[in-house]
């Protein structure tokens, strides 16, 4: 069972990984485009359609990625102080009240609206001859069926939990905020932060 | 058992929530699918409550969104009509989110984002901390000073919290503890810096709050910039203040730790005098021992100062007696009395930015008789020629302010302002060359390679915007590669630095700082990739959830209570800024801006309140959010690395004259509204 989560979170992470590198095709897209505005005088219709392309399907696409690292913003006032027991109760409920119902209803809707999309040939209409948008537009579909799927292992990950009374384990990422390797930068050792509690001590003696 | 406590506060207050709701739930109409317009009214309402529960639960808000969104609209529509209530839901859920898609202000979002972690990554902080600690060491509580400062200009460039606030905690933290600051103004200094990034444009919250509220993010950045600055000011001024009263808190550090070593150039210069610049020329003209290259080097180094102020002077004095269309040669011949103006001129174009904020200032207080439209010439100035669209479009009328004033085509006389301001910069060139000993020449030096890139990153970007030379997202980009280039630079000099001695810089090493370059794009781009899609499904959820909101007529129902309630306008801005204070407890500032601001600013025209002014007071507002216990993210994140005996009491008890500052901050805002306002209004002419 571990095998099969972890493969899809696998799938998820890769999807994402690979979507997220649209972040530098648009920076220099933009930083390109920027240039050509202004030094060479021979700014390009299209490239506004492009733009918006790169950052929705940036975003839509690393929607699975970022369930899959647990990275959707929670409110943790009450949560973090949950048994994990407790949390997988919760989530479980949630997941099936709230999440299956949302997500398959944009999935199922951005089906419908890009196959419309397809079939009368759609061009983006803010430029004339704008470039077309139907792939554009299958990207909400198909976003979806991966958040879906990654949903999905969320809700099997609730019930192991439930099972074992502990959350199983997840694939490690970059972490925005990653201690350790802020503290290899600055070349922080803890025993240098321990050292510093003789400043600290004789003002606050420890409880 | 503090923990218990907490974790029955919030069930009791869910508890209360929930039974409110089962109590005003129309039941019986819900049951039979007929809902007069009032019992939908009330479900909005209760929609709302329920959502604050669902987030307390801890489930991801989006999908929360998301699911009661769909749920609530699915109601409204089939009180209308059950037989298409489902396809009508779809419709709006879908475009709902390729709205959110294909918005061009969100766009910008992932591109600061990106900026942000390129930038973090540069590895500059340490250098950066270290010269403005030199820099500043004269002040009383220079550390904390030093600290405060670095925060604010590394955080405005990278806007996230945690990761400066946990850098800082690394460098700066231990660095005061040493020098036996207090430990509380010592923790307070980081962690109140490291949220000044949030208020700071470019920050993300002003974006957020920008295409939520429909207020133009060009204004909110022009308006949230010396609300900013005042903020940082005063907390400088209060660690100023703190320390000159009570030393024993900051103890002035020893003389020995001010020193700045001196390379051997500088030394055995030094030793025949203490003016850098006088001694520097010596070297270079006459014979003094030192190779002559590396003296030139430190004098054209030296004089950079002096070709900032020239390059101010040449912008602001064309920006004066525009408008001309040729360029001319009379800029150059007039300043002709400064010797270093020829040069100036060659560095003009790439400080036009800087140079044309400068003279935005001038322009605006001096106000020349005849000239109203004056700063949108100024604007335009530095923008050249071809002048681009975005400035035509954002200022709204230049074209049509006063044709009569057909262009001269010679330049007009400068005005009496002009020649004020060329006095104080001939002075200030003055004073900086009489006090430019070796000491002050090696501190510019670090800040030459650590504070200026970064500051010079942030105000091309903010100029630019502000300006209306390019939109934020293209700022951004533009932001963005500056921060490729800044990681790149800096590995180099990194590389060059280690180099072995003597020999060149070998393949291997520099393979090994190309896969490091790589390894820095790809982790920023995942983590860019994370963030925007945590913060635009946000955005997704709440596009169907506002949708239900309204359908349900639970915005007209807010509205008509609150106009029942015959609220002042400040009774009005009070309430709802207390509203969010408290929201700031639960929710993140994502969650607030995205969920309650679409119901807070429709309210704002009843009350004749500026959009734009109450987004000022929100970032300002949600500020305090993270500084507030328990809930105050930068006293975590403080807390993970600083030594086991400062404590998190500790640590919340010196937030709060920081906090307080915030507040104060706040009414000081309120009562003078042209501290945000006045910005925009002469930009945007509004």
């Amino acid at each position: 069972m571990q095998r099969i989560l972890l493969f899809v979170d696998k799938v998820s992470t890769f999807v994402g990984h690979a979507f997220s590198f649209l972040i530098v095709a648009l920076t220099l897209h933009v930083a390109w485009e920027v240039f050509r505005r202004y030094v060479l005088d021979s700014p390009r219709a299209w490239a506004f359609d492009v733009m918006i392309m790169l950052y929705g399907t940036l975003f839509m696409m690393a929607g699975a990625y970022t369930l899959a690292k647990n990275g959707h913003v929670r409110g943790d006032i009450l949560y973090g102080f949950f048994r994990p027991r407790t949390q997988a109760t919760i989530d479980l409920v949630l997941y099936i009240v709230f999440f299956l119902p949302g997500v398959v209803a944009l999935t199922y809707a951005g089906y419908f609206y890009a196959s419309e999309s397809w079939a009368i040939n759609e061009h983006s209409t803010i430029t004339s001859e704008g470039p077309p948008i139907y792939p554009f537009k299958t990207v909400i579909p198909v976003a979806g069926a991966f958040v879906l799927m990654q949903g999905i292992v969320e809700i099997v990950r609730c019930v192991i939990c439930l099972k074992n009374g502990a959350w199983p384990s997840r694939e490690e990422d970059v972490e925005e905020v990653d201690v350790d390797k802020l503290k290899e930068e600055l070349h922080v050792k803890d025993e240098d932060i321990q050292k510093l509690d003789r400043y600290v001590a004789p003002k606050e003696p420890a409880r | 058992m503090r923990i218990r406590k907490e974790l029955w506060f919030g069930f009791s207050l869910m508890a209360l929530i929930i039974a409110a709701v089962l109590i005003f739930t129309p039941w019986g109409n819900l049951v039979d699918g007929h809902l007069s317009k009032e019992d939908m009214g009330h479900l909005g309402l209760l929609m709302l409550a329920l959502i604050v529960v669902a987030i307390m639960l801890g489930f991801p808000t989006a999908f929360t969104l998301m699911g009661m969104g769909v749920f609530f609209a699915w109601l409204a529509y089939r009180s209308v009509d059950p037989a298409t209530a489902g396809q009508r839901v779809f419709d709006a859920f879908v475009q709902r989110t390729y709205g959110v898609m294909a918005n061009d202000v969100l766009i910008a979002i992932p591109l600061f984002l990106f900026m942000g972690y390129l930038v973090e990554r540069a590895q500059l902080i340490d250098r950066l901390f270290r010269s403005l600690h030199l820099a500043t060491s004269r002040l009383p509580g220079s550390l904390a000073v030093a600290t405060i400062v670095t925060c604010a200009i590394f955080a405005t460039a990278t806007g996230i919290v945690g990761a400066v606030v946990t850098l800082m905690g690394l460098l700066a933290f231990p660095a005061m503890l040493k020098a036996g600051y207090n430990v509380k103004i010592a923790a307070g200094a980081v962690t109140a810096g490291g949220c000044l990034g949030i208020l700071i444009p470019p920050s993300v919250l002003l974006i957020v709050y920008g295409a939520t509220a429909g207020v133009s993010v060009v204004q909110l950045y022009a308006g949230a910039f010396f609300p900013g600055m005042m903020l940082a000011t005063l907390y400088v001024g209060y660690i100023v203040v703190l320390a000159k009263w009570r030393p024993a808190l900051m103890p002035p550090l020893s003389e020995e730790e001010r020193r700045v070593p001196l390379p051997a150039l500088a030394q055995a210069l030094a030793a025949r005098g203490g003016n850098a610049f006088a001694g520097l020329w010596r070297a270079v003209t006459g014979d003094s021992g030192v190779p002559r290259h590396k003296a030139l080097g430190q004098l054209v180094v030296s004089l950079v100062p002096a070709l900032a102020i020239a390059a101010v002077l040449l912008v602001t004095y064309r920006a004066a007696t525009a408008p001309v269309v040729e360029a001319s040669a009379a800029g150059l011949v007039e300043i002709g009395g400064l010797a270093e103006a020829a040069a100036g001129a060659e560095e003009a174009q790439p400080s036009g930015v800087i140079g044309a904020e400068e003279a935005e200032d001038e322009g605006g207080v001096k106000e020349p008789p005849g000239e109203e439209e004056k700063p949108q010439e100024i604007s335009a100035a530095p923008a050249g020629e071809e002048a681009p669209r975005e400035t035509e479009l954002q200022e709204a009328k230049p074209q049509d302010a006063k044709p009569e004033q057909a262009m001269p085509l010679e330049r007009l006389p400068a005005p009496a302002w002009y020649w004020i301001v060329l006095a104080i910069g001939a002075a200030a060139a003055a004073v900086i060359y009489r006090l430019w000993n070796w000491e002050r020449l090696e501190v510019f030096k670090l800040l030459l390679t650590s504070f200026f890139p970064l500051a010079l990153l942030i105000l091309a970007v903010l100029g630019s915007i502000v300006f209306g030379l390019a939109t934020p997202a293209e700022a951004a980009a533009v932001g963005a590669f500056g921060g490729f280039v800044l990681v790149m630079i800096y590995r180099l000099i990194a590389l060059w630095r280690t180099r072995p001695p003597g020999g060149a810089v070998g393949g291997a090493a520099l393979w090994d700082a190309v896969k490091d370059f790589g390894v820095i794009i790809k982790e920023s781009s995942f983590l860019t990739a994370r963030t925007s899609a945590m913060v635009c499904w946000l955005f997704v959820g709440s596009g169907i959830f506002s949708a239900a909101f309204a359908l349900l007529g639970g915005q007209e129902l807010v509205e008509k209570w609150v106009l029942s309630l015959n609220l002042t306008p400040v009774q009005f801005l009070i309430l709802a800024q207390v509203i969010i204070f408290l929201l700031g407890w639960p929710l993140e500032w994502t969650e607030i801006i995205i969920i309650f601001m679409p119901i807070f600013i429709p309210l704002l025209p009843h009350f004749d309140i500026n959009p734009l002014f109450f987004g000022l007071l929100v970032a300002l507002n949600l500020q305090t959010a993270f500084l507030s216990p328990p809930v105050a993210m930068a006293a975590f994140y403080l807390k993970g690395v600083s030594p086991p005996h400062v404590t998190l009491n500790a640590i919340f008890a010196g937030m709060m004259p920081f906090m307080g500052l915030q507040i104060v901050s706040m009414f000081v805002l309120y009562a003078w509204p042209q501290l945000g306002l006045w910005l925009p209004s002469v930009l945007y002419g509004k």
